[in-house]
Order: structure tokens, then C-alpha cells, then sequence
């Protein structure tokens, strides 16, 4: 496997776009303070107002600036997507490749587990949670970690059974290698693409978990998100404000998630030799 | 051989084809019967489900018992001008004896055809002494007597000057026939619970879709309703204006902003007065809660003008630290108003022997945390007037943590004390004003449940026992000094609801609520005239 992915996903269009635009999200966000004169709390005492050179969004119901909320939301969305990520992908990665590289019951019992884990409807089982603990951030990214975990660790799993036949595991495991060195020195550089891919798309997932639980009132209510923006909006659904009210957050979640969706497809398309056209970087 | 086979099957299809043409033609036909769509009176409601309507099952909170009262009847009601004759034609004050008598009406029967007698109202005066009715204190009866069969006599165990409103308007009269041997009544959720002599019969409680479905009771003594079904059905406040003016609904509460709207469609809009408050409830039982002081500062701390002026954006009043909104004739204005001053709040902490540290308060090297509880699904109050609270609460100092939880589960902590702060609300404040003592010293968890102050619990009792109206009026002044001063619980806002109904018929607000207070414009009185 002699490919340049970062070239493959340069020179796809659809790799292009969603660098280019994961980049603009996130610099908003980072910048969020500079961008705005506003605190994403303050009220600004003007309620409804419509969208004008003071208020770029306009302002919602107590007078906030709806901008200004837009980009702290994004802050929210990111640190959510991505910590749950990382967290679900280190479970996934333990799991996974110890499952195949031990094999035996302890493969079966874990994959078997990972088979109940994919059934649990995660919303529900949220829900009941945030009934019972104050939900605050943290407890937002464990929860969704803890439920994201299992599809990346059949994945992992799967791959790493493949990889672990090559020669130069075989080698080195002749050589008295143990799973600990196995694991970091030849199996995991070479999974690194399928867990940029599974990082992504726990990613997606996290984030539009995160936007449903807040929209349905699940999360610490000091936190701005897009999700509970999109709830607070829709309850003045019959006012003229959802357009500059309920639309942003809803068009930038939709953003956030397709962008995130591009570098997955373009990820896939340079891990799968059946989906690249013609072979022409094959050789670099 | 093979001919005459499919000749039969034929046959046979042909058959049961007719079969089930007629049978549908059968479901259909009561549709077309029901479908007088003029009769029928729809109310939209946000909420839903507010319990079994039976009087001891609904949801203890006024939409639930105005449920039950469309199919139970109390001795007297109210309209929209005072007292009118119900279950009793009329009634006298015996004051040498200390009771009252109510000449009952000879015409009334149960939806279930027995006759109503003034035994079944003894029966309701003896049972609720057993098994108590939240809404009415089952103690100021000390019996009741059947005089002849038309008349009963209440004799009270001491002066009780809100009896009226209190007991006569509010006990829901029982079937004794029924009721005798029911243990739970709690539990009592059958077609038999619902048996009243009111002008309505319950044909359909859905408690899942949150709807209810009456049919007029023909027999009604006051004559047979106008409106031949009256319908609740959930329906989100945020859609109410569009069901309105779609013709699904009948009435619904609407929001403030269209008030204006709506009335240019042609619909009648009622604007509510001040007879419900959202409320800081305070665990007064729990350091560092239980000092007063650290009460007072939180009153001064939280600026009430500017959460009516934002997150009810000036559809309300400022709420009175004295419990009794401005407009009521039973204010006292003499009293602590605790106007915003956080510099007041913050000497009173100081006083407390508090230190700021890092722009909160501390004292034993613990920050002083608080959490506020508010209710997650509902807008007033809700999510707005918590974030505003921690807000000016941690201007002052003050940490707040928000915990949103369903209503029901607020009440309930707030009910088990494992709360510290709390936004909750509710009606009542229009009705006499001894819903004071309800929520002050009464149990439930509307109240306040604060008897730390010996002399503002006298004072309760005695404006109970006080008929003359001026000293009663000056025993509630004073009430209402002692409860600012304590603060047991602060009273936030008082907001302006406006609910919309179409010509079908005249809704009203009945004049001090119904029963106890219910600032709710469905008096079952609108539906039968």
C-alpha cells in the first residue's frame, strides 16, 4: 500500500471541498471572539430584532445576537464531534485489535458485546442518563464515546486480522515481538487511514447526536448549541424569525456534517482501488 | 368438472366482496352522523394530559381540575360576576351557630340516573375527612347535618371567612352510591369514578395523546348544554394561532405577540389578569438557605423588572415580594420591595461573613453554589428567566448551576425538599386570599412551607377566623410585610396570558378564579348557556 493519501485527497474535488471548508468552520469558531461585539449570553436588549449592520442575524427572543450565538455554537459542536471521536476511537482501537490478535473466546465475548452495544438505540439510553446526572459537556462526550465505540472496532477488528497475516508481522512475531509492540510498531501505522476514516464519521455521528439531544432539551443549559438554538426557534415558529433564526444553525449543522461526509468519501475513494479512477498515482 | 369449480369460486368472491362492501358501509354510517361538526367545541391545551379526570385522580394543578369540573358540580359555582346557585339554590351564614345552610335543588340526578340527595353531600363532607382532597382543608368541617330532604346544614369547628370560595365552590360533590366503598380513591380510575351530576360525561380520556371527549348530560338541572361535545386535544402554543384560524380548535391560550393578529380574524381575545405567579421556591430548610438574610440578598440580586422586560418582553408584571400582585384589592404596597440593588445584596453576603474571591463569594474556602432547578419543557418559566437569574445571580457573586427537569419531576423534588432553588408557578393568587396561607404554610408543593415564623402563621390562621372584612383586609397587610420580609419564596412575575376563542360561545374569567382561584377562562358555565 504505496499510496500518498493526502495527495489522493488533494486532488479530489470532493477531498478539496471538505478541507476547504472544515478549515473556514474552524477558524470561525477559533476566532469566534474577534468576530463579533458581542458576548454569546449578553442581552442586547432589543428582542426580534430583524437582521441589520448591528445585528447581522438579528436577535432572538431575550435579545441575544443570533451571530454571535452561530459561531460559539460551532465551538460547541467541534469540541463535542471531536472529543467524542478521538475517546470512541481509542476504545475502538483497543478493542478491536485486541480481539484480533487474540482471537479465541476472548475475540467471540468482545464481539459479541460489540453486537449488543450496535442494538442499544443510544438516544434513549442518553436520555435515561441525563435524567439521573446534571448533563454538562463532558459527560455528553463520554456518553457519545461510549456508544460510538463499537462499529469502529468491527471495522478495526476486521483489518487488522487481514493485516496481521502480512509478512512483516509474521516476522517480527517470530522475533518474539509481544501484542503491545505489535500493536504500536506494525499494525496500527498501517491502519492509519481506516482510522482517519472512522474518526471522521464518528465524528459526523457525534455532532448530530449532540445537535438531536440538545434540540430535544438534553444538555447543560449554560452551553450554546445549534441544536437547542434550532429548539428555541421553532417556538416562535409563528413569527417571521426563523429565517434568520431557525435557518443558520440548521444550514450550518447541515454544513458542518456534509463536510465531514466529503473528506469521508474522498478517504474512501483512496483507500479503495475500486473507486479510484484509473491508477495514475498508484506508482508515486 | 373444472367449470363448476371456478363457477363457485367466483360465486364465492362475488360473495364476500358484497360482504365487505356492506360491512363498510355500516362503519361509515355513524361517521356521517357525527360529523355535525357545530356542536362539537374543541379547546386546545399545550400540555395534554392533566390526569384522570375524577376528583381525586387529576393532576393537582388548576387545567386539571377544571377538567373534573365539567363533570362534577360543587354546591355553589362562580361566574364572571360572583356566586351562583349550583347543587345549592341557595345558602345562609348562621353566625350564632357558626354554620351553613344550603337549601339544595330537588331536581338534580347522577349521569348514572340515581337521584341526588343532600346525603350524598353529607357523605362528600365525611369522606374527604378520611381521605383528604388537596384542594379543600377537610378540617374546618366539624359535621354536617341533613336538616330535611332538600336542606343541609355545615356546622365549621371556627370561623372560616373563605369558606365560601374555599369549600362551597371547590369540593366537587360525590355519589355516595358510588363512592361508599371505594378505599383508593386515588386508584379509582373507572367509568364509575367519573359519575358526577355535572353538565358533561366523559366519554374518552386518552392519556398518552393527552385528550379528553365530553358529551353533554342531557338532564343537566341547569338545562342541556349548548355545546353537545366539548373536545381538549393537544395542541403546541406555538401552532394555536394557526388551529385557530384553520377551524380546528375552538379556543386556545395564544401567544402575547399575536394577540393582535388573531383579534383582526375576528376572535374574541381574553386577556388574563394577574392571578398566576412564577415563583423562586427556596429549601428554607437547608444551609445556607435557612438564614434570612442570605434570602433578602437573593432578592435584591435578582432584578425581576428585567426578566419581565426581556424574557417576557413586558407581557407580565414585576412580581410582588409581598405575594399579592398590585391589582389585587388585598395589596399592601407598604412593604419591602427589594428593587434591584446588588450592592445591598452584596453587603448582606458580606454580613454573612462571605468573602469575594475571584468574582464569587466564599466562606470556609467553599464557593457559595447554588443549583437552579426550572422546568425544561415549558416556556414561562422556563430555560429564559434561569439563564437570566444566573446571570444577575453571578453579577452579585452568587454561582448558579441550571438543571432543567420535566415539570412534573420539579414538583416533585421541590415537594421531597431536594431542591435549592426552584422556578415553579401557580394560579390561585386572584382567588380569596387565603391561598396565602395555602402557599405559605399549607402543604404541597406550590407552597412555601415556612412556619419558622411563628407570628406570620398566626396571623394565617386568625385571617381565616376574621368575617369582617376591613380587619381581615389589615391582617393580610401585615401577612404580606412578614412574607416580604422573610422571603420563604419570591414571587418573579405575574404574566399576561391572552387566550382566543371563536363566537360559538363567550368564554370568561370567572371572577376570582374558579374554586380556588384557576385563572383558566373554561368555566363549564360558558358551554351551557
Amino acid at each position: 500500500m504505496h499510496i500518498d493519501y493526502w495527495q489522493e485527497i488533494k486532488h479530489d474535488s470532493f477531498g478539496r471541498a471538505g478541507l476547504v471548508l472544515i478549515s473556514l468552520i474552524v477558524v470561525l469558531a477559533i476566532l469566534a471572539p474577534l468576530l463579533t461585539s458581542y458576548q454569546p449570553h449578553e442581552y442586547t436588549g432589543s428582542a426580534f430584532s430583524p437582521p441589520s449592520g448591528q445585528h447581522l442575524l438579528g436577535t432572538n427572543d431575550v435579545g441575544q445576537d443570533i451571530w454571535t450565538q452561530l459561531l460559539f455554537g460551532a465551538r460547541t459542536s467541534l469540541i463535542v464531534g471531536c472529543g467524542a471521536a478521538v475517546l470512541a476511537l481509542l476504545i475502538s482501537v483497543l478493542v478491536g485489535c485486541t480481539a484480533a490478535l487474540f482471537g479465541g473466546v476472548y475475540d467471540r465475548l468482545i464481539m459479541r458485546l460489540v453486537d449488543a452495544m450496535i442494538v442499544i438505540p443510544p438516544v434513549i439510553v442518553v436520555i435515561l442518563v441525563a435524567a439521573y446526572l446534571r448533563p454538562n459537556m463532558l459527560l455528553m462526550i463520554l456518553l457519545l464515546a461510549a456508544f460510538l465505540w463499537p462499529g469502529g472496532a468491527r471495522v478495526i477488528r476486521a483489518q487488522t486480522l487481514s493485516l496481521k497475516e502480512r509478512m512483516h508481522v509474521s516476522a517480527a512475531r517470530t522475533f518474539g515481538a509481544g501484542w503491545p509492540h505489535l500493536l504500536v510498531h506494525h499494525i496500527i501505522p498501517d491502519l492509519g487511514p481506516v482510522l482517519a476514516a472512522t474518526l471522521i464519521a464518528d465524528a459526523r455521528r457525534a455532532i448530530f447526536m449532540e445537535a438531536g439531544l440538545s434540540f430535544l432539551g438534553i444538555s447543560d443549559p449554560s452551553v450554546i448549541s445549534w441544536g437547542k438554538m434550532m429548539q428555541h426557534a421553532l417556538r416562535f415558529s409563528y413569527l417571521d424569525v426563523w429565517k434568520w433564526w431557525l435557518l443558520p444553525p440548521g444550514f450550518a449543522l447541515s454544513l458542518l456534517i456534509s463536510t465531514l461526509a466529503f473528506l469521508g468519501f474522498s478517504l474512501e475513494k483512496a483507500l479503495n482501488p475500486r473507486l479510484r479512477k484509473g491508477v495514475g498515482h498508484a506508482g508515486h | 368438472m373444472y367449470k363448476f369449480f371456478k363457477q363457485i369460486l367466483v360465486l364465492g368472491v362475488i360473495f364476500s366482496l358484497t360482504v365487505l362492501a356492506a360491512g363498510c358501509g355500516e362503519q361509515e354510517k355513524p361517521q356521517g352522523e357525527h360529523s355535525t361538526e357545530t356542536d362539537i367545541y374543541t379547546v386546545a391545551d399545550a400540555t395534554g394530559d392533566w390526569g384522570y379526570p375524577s376528583p381525586y385522580a387529576h393532576y393537582s394543578r388548576g387545567p386539571g381540575y377544571v377538567r373534573m369540573s365539567f363533570i362534577f358540580d360543587t354546591l355553589v359555582w362562580k361566574d364572571d360576576q360572583g356566586y351562583v346557585p349550583a347543587l345549592a339554590e341557595s345558602w345562609e351564614y348562621l353566625e350564632d351557630e357558626n354554620a351553613y345552610t344550603f337549601k339544595l335543588r330537588n331536581d338534580v340526578s347522577w349521569h348514572d340516573g340515581e337521584k341526588f340527595t343532600p346525603q350524598d353531600v353529607e357523605f362528600t363532607f365525611n369522606y374527604i375527612k378520611e381521605h383528604p382532597y388537596q384542594w379543600v382543608d377537610s378540617g374546618i368541617v366539624e359535621r354536617v347535618e341533613v336538616v330535611d330532604d332538600s336542606t343541609v346544614k355545615v356546622l365549621l369547628s371556627k370561623p372560616y371567612a373563605p369558606f365560601m370560595d374555599n369549600v362551597a365552590c371547590t369540593l366537587p360533590v360525590l355519589p355516595e352510591h358510588i363512592w361508599k366503598d371505594v378505599r383508593d380513591p386515588e386508584q379509582f380510575q373507572e367509568e364509575k369514578a367519573v359519575i358526577g351530576t355535572g353538565p358533561f360525561k366523559l366519554v374518552d380520556y386518552n392519556k398518552a395523546q393527552g385528550t379528553y371527549l365530553y358529551e353533554a348530560y342531557e338532564n343537566y338541572y341547569l338545562g342541556e348544554p349548548k355545546i353537545k361535545q366539548l373536545k381538549f386535544v393537544k395542541v403546541s402554543e406555538e401552532m394555536a394561532a394557526s388551529a385557530l384560524k384553520q377551524k380546528q380548535v375552538d379556543a386556545a391560550s395564544i401567544p402575547p405577540e399575536l394577540a393582535e393578529d388573531i383579534k383582526k380574524e375576528g376572535f374574541n381575545i381574553l386577556e388574563s389578569p394577574s392571578d398566576w405567579n412564577a415563583k423562586l421556591m427556596i429549601n428554607h430548610q437547608k444551609p445556607p438557605f435557612n438564614d434570612k438574610r442570605l434570602r433578602q440578598a437573593l432578592a435584591y440580586a435578582i432584578d425581576r423588572e428585567q426578566i419581565v422586560s426581556t424574557c417576557l418582553r413586558g407581557y407580565g408584571l414585576a412580581g410582588s415580594p409581598g405575594f399579592l400582585p398590585p391589582d389585587s384589592p388585598w395589596y399592601n404596597q407598604d412593604i419591602e420591595q427589594y428593587r434591584h440593588k446588588p450592592a445591598k445584596a452584596e453587603e448582606l453576603l458580606e454580613s454573612l461573613g462571605y468573602t469575594k474571591k475571584d468574582n464569587f463569594y466564599q466562606k470556609d474556602g467553599k464557593v457559595l453554589e447554588i443549583e437552579l432547578l426550572f422546568p425544561g419543557n415549558s416556556t414561562s418559566p422556563g430555560e429564559r428567566e434561569a439563564e437570566m437569574i444566573k446571570q444577575q445571580l453571578e453579577a452579585v457573586g452568587i454561582k448558579v448551576n441550571l438543571r432543567s427537569l420535566e415539570a412534573k419531576t420539579l414538583d416533585n423534588l421541590v415537594n421531597e425538599w431536594k431542591f435549592e432553588l426552584a422556578l415553579s408557578g401557580h394560579g390561585g393568587i386572584g382567588g380569596d386570599p387565603d391561598f396565602l396561607s395555602r402557599s405559605i404554610i399549607g402543604q404541597g408543593f406550590n407552597s412555601a412551607r415556612y412556619t419558622e415564623n411563628e407570628s406570620l402563621v398566626s396571623l394565617l390562621k386568625e385571617q381565616q377566623q376574621e368575617i369582617n372584612e376591613e380587619k381581615r383586609k389589615e391582617i393580610i397587610a401585615e401577612i404580606q410585610k412578614l412574607y416580604a420580609e422573610d422571603v420563604p419564596a419570591l414571587t418573579i412575575y405575574y404574566p399576561t396570558w391572552y387566550w382566543a376563542c371563536n363566537d360559538k360561545t363567550d368564554l370568561f374569567y370567572t371572577r376570582m378564579g374558579i374554586a380556588i382561584g384557576v385563572p383558566i377562562p373554561l368555566n363549564k358555565l360558558a358551554f351551557v348557556k
